[in-house]
């Protein structure tokens, strides 16, 4: 059974969606700021210095057939290095900045030594089978309680699948014969704003076969109570009832045990 | 064949050497395959019109989807840039045609043979439906099983072939051909980013050509690696990356290299920080093989290094932060002529910026998280690859007027510009909008439906685009206005010093820049020597002592006329085409039953098709390998030329060196995953599978055999027939004890120790296909290496390479290098 340790609120943790939001923000920000002044400066220039036949030809050093390459440095040299350091430290302070938030995305908030929830994921042509600690396997969604961190453990069956659910910014290789690792958490107030019960939908992102299109699930995120009524409900039964189902895609054989 | 047909014959465009026929095929292939990829992309389009409906079953779309991608990469962006690249490398440099014309002209022939045994695959059960990023295990039998998926796997392998010879014969034109006077600092941009790009093709492919050899093993043979799950997944996404990032410049520099072209040209001024930009160029050359993880972030790679890749990511944007800049510079105060060149090229720049910026969100590692699988990915690739490519339609234009000698229609070429530049942003754009739709997938979110509509009405606005330049192109070669030898003002670049179309052996006289620009200088041939050089009074120029006469008198046919018609690089290349066509169906068609011993196991064929292709296929590439070594065809190497860093190398042995340099990377690619996979399973769980004893045995006869091709050379030198027939004849011998102690040793472990390429009864399955494949490709170097030993030794009974024993030397250099690797490959599979 699983002893929960309730996230708190606030500044503790962020949502990796919050995480993403705010640098998609920032890059999206700072590269069309970028963008439009380097396209505005160059259009500019390249109206200004069109050819209207009524410039003088004094000054101007026109370039002959045959003739071998001049001016490796020149007087614009300055200038370009001058835009080219100006665009690094851009760029530069720019990763280093998301990087920062890269080390809270890769670890997660702390919730202490336990009780954390994880969940075993395996993907498979074409659908996806999440299997609790107590044995139970779910197929049609992956139900887990809001306010708590959540860890997935992501492998595939057969091919190389990608889990990903695009609304809570989370995504990750399925590969056979590998186990790759997400962290996600759902607060209460979206699950309330959702009127009880969130829904968030999952794709396959990675190309998978003939049924990739197809290979949709979703996360559901119950009130802790809630949620704690369901996965007693569940049992130590794989093959329990509940709202679990084997509604799976016809044909699609039993997930056999995923194990570590 | 010696004697070149006219233009206006058919048979000449069989035969023909020359790079300027050869650039215009590439030219005219490239733009079909386009139409074929662009249909695939309006198919794919057509689906994305409406989630909820299904115009094409999931497997077709998937085929769609891969065939788009392959034929637009492979098949069609980087053969339309060769296509100039082949026409205008060797006028830029000032040589008379590339270093290797009858290779040149295999290349192109592998090209096209590639591309219809691809069009083939369609039709053999469905081709290949994995995506071009054939990501394992999809790719194996078991998850696309039809003889298409194989066939296109083939196509792909022979694509890459071709494209080696390819890479090869650019360095060594490159290096070896430049017009005396032209250092490698001196060279226009469109060459020197053609030298990056083959620099790059020659270590990138080589990784290709490896990953698509074990997975052609994998669906030919039935060796298990990508289906291992001790790393299988992950081998394949680091081999395919480790190419597939430099692929990304490799597509985008030769149309960097028109834009730097382009941008002097119509603004009339000199490109800005030149040395700077070449720098830039060689860096990202260097570095884009230190990037390749940023593709696999999401994977199991640990934090450490996805940091590590992070860092190379935004190092490598830097040089082209500066490159952009340095084009943009180059504009200020020219005199900007907005022709359909410059349109295309300074449009490209604006695309290649948007798809620059939005790459930089990439590479943060946490936005790459979201992206990955994403149409933010497709859109920011499409944005730098086919944005660059933008760049290559301008150099359509450019060249057009010196290829035809006509002049294209200047309204209709900006009418183009303007419907296909709102037609891309249309299409890719709208990717940006929709960005959270999944790669791959028609059932999308129908939130997203909106801008998926917006691109398809823009897909099919920029396919039309292209009507406009084919009618243009058209119109104008049969009734354009004759262009003149330079219709552009301020041209620098040599291939406007001469007529348009060029004639066959390019310059009046021989081209200098000895003084610092263009001359065309008229050498002194003595009768039986050499041409000389001479001062300006026409005397043999006596100062300078010229080390380049030498070279050339090396050459015993100095005198001879150059060769510009042969068939064979035509026929090897059918040959391998249907070699390849039978592979493709061989494991459909023939079942091997294993009985006790080799006598007593059966080969069923269910379909005799396949094998016969196999067996006629390799016969005609026997014939074809020995009528081509038979054939008079002389390619002389340029009597004065720039030749750094290889100033005392011969020319073909140059060739050799990066063909052997390639064959490393191939090699190693093997030997890397051989190791990747035995670290995945856990290092000390493998023991050697054979017995150490005729592995050591076998390192003995190579090794010797290395010795006696050594004596061979000397004996040619000596000019000793006999010497040099005992001493091939003992390094055939040798070289067949090899093979046939690794063929007692294969015996035993399929028929005593139950070891086959797929099924191992003492371990690991992978192990087992690991130590077949492997060892095979060195047994199949080996092979190779005697049946040109075997040709060498016939001909040195002739009475052949007394005179010129250059190619005793050059079967030496591959020799030596397979019983290198062989010192590799011992220790890895008998000892540890």
């Amino acid at each position: 059974m699983i002893d929960p340790v309730i996230l708190q609120q606030g500044s503790d943790w962020r949502a990796q969606a919050e995480v993403f939001d705010e640098i998609f923000f920032v890059f999206l920000a700072l590269g069309t700021l970028v963008g439009t002044i380097v396209v505005a400066y160059t259009l500019w220039n390249v109206y200004k210095y069109r050819d209207d036949g009524n410039r003088s030809d004094e000054e101007f050093d026109a370039p002959v057939v045959g003739e071998l390459p001049t001016g490796q440095g020149g007087p614009k040299a300055k200038k370009l290095f001058l835009s080219f350091g100006l665009s690094a430290i851009v760029v530069i302070s720019l990763v280093v900045y998301a990087y920062g938030l890269l080390l809270y995305v890769e670890q997660g908030p702390d919730t202490g030594d336990e009780g954390d929830i994880e969940i075993m994921v395996e993907g498979y042509q074409y659908g996806w089978a999440y299997e609790y600690p107590n044995g139970h396997t779910e197929r049609e969604a992956l139900i887990v309680p809001a306010d708590q961190r959540i860890d997935l453990n992501i492998t595939s069956r057969d091919v190389w699948h990608n889990f990903g659910s695009s609304d809570l910014r989370i995504k990750s290789d399925a590969i056979p014969g590998d186990y790759s690792e997400v962290w996600f958490a759902v607060s209460s107030e979206d699950v309330e704003a959702q009127g009880g019960e969130a829904t968030y939908r999952v794709e396959c992102f990675e190309l998978c076969g003939a049924g990739h299109s197809q290979m949709k699930s979703q996360i559901t995120v119950l009130p802790e109570d809630e949620w704690e009524e369901w996965y007693e409900s569940t049992g130590n039964s794989s093959e329990s009832a509940g709202n679990s189902s084997n509604i799976g895609a016809a044909g699609v054989a039993a997930p056999s045990g995923v194990s570590a | 064949m010696s004697g070149l047909p006219p233009t206006t014959s058919v048979k000449r465009w069989f035969v023909t050497t020359n790079h300027k026929d050869i650039g215009i095929l590439y030219t005219i292939t490239a733009l079909f395959f386009l139409l074929f990829g662009g249909v695939m992309a309006l198919l794919i389009r057509l689906q994305l019109w409406d989630p909820t409906s299904q115009i094409l079953s999931g497997l077709a779309y998937n085929e769609a989807v891969t065939a788009h991608g392959l034929i637009m990469v492979f098949w069609f962006l980087s053969p339309f840039a060769f296509g100039f690249a082949n026409y205008f490398v060797p006028l830029q440099i000032g040589a008379d045609d590339l270093a290797f014309p009858r290779l040149n002209a295999l290349s192109y022939w592998l090209y096209l043979g590639s591309g219809l045994l691809l069009a083939v695959s369609f039709f053999q059960g469905g081709t290949l439906s994995a995506g071009w990023t054939i990501y394992a295990p999809l790719n194996v039998p078991m998850y696309t099983p039809s003889i298409g998926s194989t066939g296109a796997v083939l196509a792909l392998a022979m694509f890459v072939t071709g494209t080696t010879a390819s890479t090869v014969n650019f360095l060594t034109s490159i290096h070896h051909s430049r017009a005396e006077g032209m250092g490698i600092m001196d060279m226009p941009m469109f060459t020197w980013s053609m030298l990056a790009t083959v620099w790059m093709m020659l270590f990138a492919f080589a990784a290709l050509l490896a990953v698509g050899l074990i997975l052609a093993a994998d669906r030919v043979l039935g060796s298990v690696y990508f289906s291992a799950t001790e790393g299988g997944s992950l081998l394949w996404g680091h081999l395919f990356w480790f190419f597939g990032h430099p692929e990304v410049y490799i597509v985008f520099f030769p149309a960097l290299g028109v834009m730097l072209e382009l941008f002097q040209t119509f603004s009339g001024r000199r490109l800005v920080g030149r040395k700077w930009v070449i720098i830039s160029i060689c860096l990202i050359s260097v570095q884009s093989f230190l990037v390749w993880m940023h593709h696999m972030f999401l994977t199991t790679i640990n934090l450490e290094i996805k940091t590590l890749m992070m860092a190379t990511t935004i190092g490598i944007s830097l040089p082209f932060d500066l490159v952009v800049f340095a084009l943009i510079y180059t504009l200020i105060k020219g005199r900007i002529q907005f022709t359909t060149p410059f349109l295309f090229a300074f449009g490209a720049l604006l695309l290649f910026i948007l798809g620059g910026i939005t790459g930089v969100f990439l590479g943060a590692i946490v936005l790459d998280y979201e992206f990955r699988g994403t149409y933010w990915v497709v859109a920011h690739f499409h944005y730098v690859m086919f944005g660059g490519a933008t760049a290559l339609f301008g150099g359509a234009y450019y060249w057009f007027p010196k290829i035809t000698g006509k002049m294209y229609d200047e309204f209709l070429g900006k009418l183009h510009f303007v419907i296909f530049f709102i037609g891309f942003n249309a299409v890719y754009f709208s990717m940006f909008l929709g960005w959270e739709t999944p790669r791959r997938v028609f059932e999308y979110n129908p939130e997203f439906q909106i801008y998926h509509q917006f691109g398809t009405i823009g897909a099919f606005v920029l396919g039309f685009s292209f009507f406009i330049m084919f009618y243009n192109f058209a119109k104008s070669y049969v009734s354009g206005e004759p262009a003149g030898d330079n219709p552009w003002d301020y041209s620098r670049t040599a291939e406007w010093a001469v007529s348009s179309p060029p004639p066959l052996e390019n310059w009046p006289n021989r081209p200098s820049y000895a003084s610092g620009k263009l001359e065309f200088v008229k050498d002194y041939v003595p009768d039986g020597g050499p041409a000389m050089k001479t001062d300006d009074n026409g005397d043999v120029a006596t100062d300078g002592g010229d080390s380049h006469s030498a070279h050339i008198s090396e050459y015993p046919y100095w005198d001879k006329h150059p060769s510009h018609a042969s068939i064979w690089p035509f026929a090897l290349s059918v040959a391998l085409g249907v070699t390849l066509f039978g592979f493709s169906g061989f494991a459909d068609a023939v079942t091997v039953e294993l009985g006790e011993t080799a006598m007593q196991s059966n080969v069923v064929i269910s379909n005799a098709m396949y094998p016969i292709a196999i067996v006629a296929g390799m016969l005609g590439l026997l014939y074809t390998g020995v009528k081509w070594g038979l054939e008079d065809f002389y390619a002389p190497p340029s009597e004065f030329a720039e030749r750094w860093p290889f100033n005392g190398v011969e020319k073909v042995k140059l060739g050799m060196w990066f063909f052997l340099a390639s064959d490393v990377i191939v090699f190693g690619a093997f030997l890397s995953a051989a190791i990747f996979v035995r670290y995945n399973a856990g290092w000390m769980t493998w023991s050697p599978l054979t017995e150490s004893l005729p592995g050591l045995i076998n390192t003995f006869v190579l090794i010797t055999s290395s010795f006696t091709v050594i004596l061979a050379l000397v004996a040619a030198r000596r000019k000793s027939r006999q010497g040099l027939l005992a001493t091939l004849g003992a390094t055939i011998l040798l070289g067949f004890t090899f093979m046939a102690i690794k063929l007692w040793e294969w015996n035993h472990e399929i028929f005593d120790r139950g070891v086959t390429i797929s099924a191992n009864a003492h371990g690991d399955p992978i192990q087992a296909s690991i130590y077949y494949v492997t060892t095979g490709l060195h047994g199949i170097h080996v092979l190779l290496g005697l049946v040109i030993a075997i040709f060498l030794f016939v001909r040195a009974y002739q009475g052949h390479y007394l005179d010129d024993e250059r190619p005793i030397e050059y079967f030496g250099l591959y020799w030596h290098f397979v019983d290198i690797v062989w010192v590799f490959i011992f220790p890895l599979f008998y000892l540890f």
